[in-house]
């Protein structure tokens, strides 16, 4: 086998390597609670996940939607809520996570995310007509 | 009791002799546990979870309170009643109601999830994450009795044999009259009930025994002890007379027995009709019926004079 034949099969390998390591899905360790993505998973099990536990089920979905706004807008959740305040919205940790159990309890065939992008559309608006102030 | 008392009077019943009061208390015992968790999901659901949490507190102050009133009595069947309906009410409120509070609401913990997708909320939910967690406050106070020379529980006594501490214990200090059986039934309760969820806690907890091989092998081993144990102790039960010390012995084997019974239900080998009581509303009207039946039939079987009292107050 020549060094070109040899080249192209490792890299064929690494190839195949890569796409298996790649299929894995996260898991948590064992022993925990919740699910290691919490903002692509059915509406329908964060709401059964919500009635067991519901403090910290609503906490982990509003920690995930955190760091979606901040890549979607460059702020923080506080820096969000301050100019949403401004704008006359008032929004605390029951009203914000609130907003996400009630919709998914309304559409429970959708994904979390879309609960998240639908209160998105409050704070981000907010902030939107802010800087065209 | 007065009814049981002029049973007694009239001499030996042909009915309440063994194996009828082995058999009727350990069926009783199974009722009761089923219908303890049917309580516990009433309450829940009935109050909402907020609420539960007030009630808890002031239930499990009703029961010491029962426990109080069982522990004044003089007649040792009425206190073997209250010792079990307390421990039970103590375990739902005060452990069960109090650990769901700390878990679901003061510390927001997560629901442990199973299936294939990692995707369905499993029994495991978070008061019984932080029960698992108990086992070493459990195995600590089980040494108490292990080393008590007055215990009466014939696995401590078997195991004080084994690790020949009997004659270094000495013998026991205190004689029938000398015990309370209200307390003792409640401890007994309570302990039971504890180590059987421990038991079935460590077995399922996937973060120990995994899911997979281990995790069958060892459930698999559970339901074998269990079978073994809670068939022998059951034998035995079968030859008990007395309905107080029957009902104390029953409390121990429909646990353990139990334990099989949680496995299986891990296994969905059949649905937990009992935590679905507004799904099964006539089967688990018909097992409460037969619990109160059962309960009456107790209530009312002869009683040897000492179970009523009257030898331990002369």
């Amino acid at each position: 086998m020549n060094m070109l034949s040899k080249s192209i099969l490792l890299l064929i390998l690494a190839q195949v390597l890569n796409a298996t390591a790649a299929a894995d899905k996260l898991k948590l360790p064992p022993g925990m609670g919740g699910v290691p993505d919490i903002g692509t998973i059915p509406c329908e099990v964060f709401n059964e996940m919500i009635v067991i536990g519901p403090l910290g089920t609503k906490r982990l979905l509003l920690t995930w939607a955190e760091g979606f706004y901040q890549a979607k807008s460059g702020k923080s959740i506080d820096e969000l809520l301050d100019i949403a305040n401004e704008s006359g919205q008032s929004w605390d940790f029951d009203s914000l996570t609130g907003h996400f159990a009630e919709f998914c309890a309304a559409n429970p065939d959708l994904l979390t995310v879309a609960a998240v992008v639908d209160l998105g559309a409050h704070l981000l608006n907010a902030a939107t007509l802010k800087q065209l102030h | 009791m007065t009814s049981a008392t002029t049973n007694n009077i009239t001499g030996k019943s042909k009915l309440w002799k063994p194996p009828i009061v082995g058999i009727v208390t350990f069926v009783l015992m199974l009722f009761a546990i089923a219908l303890g968790h049917t309580l516990m999901v009433l309450i829940e659901h009935g109050l909402g979870q907020e609420n539960t949490y007030i009630a808890s507190v002031f239930i499990g102050i009703g029961a010491i309170i029962l426990l109080w009133y069982g522990v004044k009595s003089n007649n040792e069947n009425l206190q073997t009643w209250i010792g079990f309906i307390t421990g039970l009410l103590i375990w739902m409120t005060w452990v069960e109601f109090f650990f769901m509070f700390y878990g679901r609401s003061n510390w927001g913990m997560l629901p442990r999830m199973d299936g294939v997708d990692g995707l369905n909320v499993s029994g495991t939910f978070p008061e019984y994450m932080i029960m698992g967690a108990t086992v070493g406050i459990l195995m600590m106070q089980l040494c108490f009795y292990t080393f008590d020379k007055d215990t009466r529980c014939n696995l401590f006594l078997w195991i004080q044999r084994k690790l020949g501490l009997q004659e270094g214990l000495g013998s026991s200090t205190k004689r029938s009259r000398d015990r309370n059986y209200a307390v003792i039934t409640f401890m007994e309760t309570i302990y039971v009930t504890w180590f059987c969820y421990i038991w079935n806690l460590l077995c399922f907890d996937p973060g120990l025994v995994g899911s997979e091989d281990l995790f069958f092998g060892l459930n698999m081993v559970t339901v074998f002890v269990a079978f073994v144990w809670s068939g022998y102790c059951f034998f035995r039960l079968l030859k008990f007379k007395r309905t107080s010390t029957a009902l104390r012995y029953a409390i121990p084997v429909g646990s353990i027995f139990w334990v099989s019974v949680e496995v299986a239900t891990k296994w969905n080998l059949f649905t937990e009709i009992w935590v679905r009581p507004w799904d099964y509303k006539i089967e688990m009207s018909v097992v409460l019926g037969a619990f109160l039946a059962l309960v009456l039939l107790l209530i009312l079987a002869p009683k040897k004079p000492s179970e009523l009292g009257r030898s331990r107050s002369a």
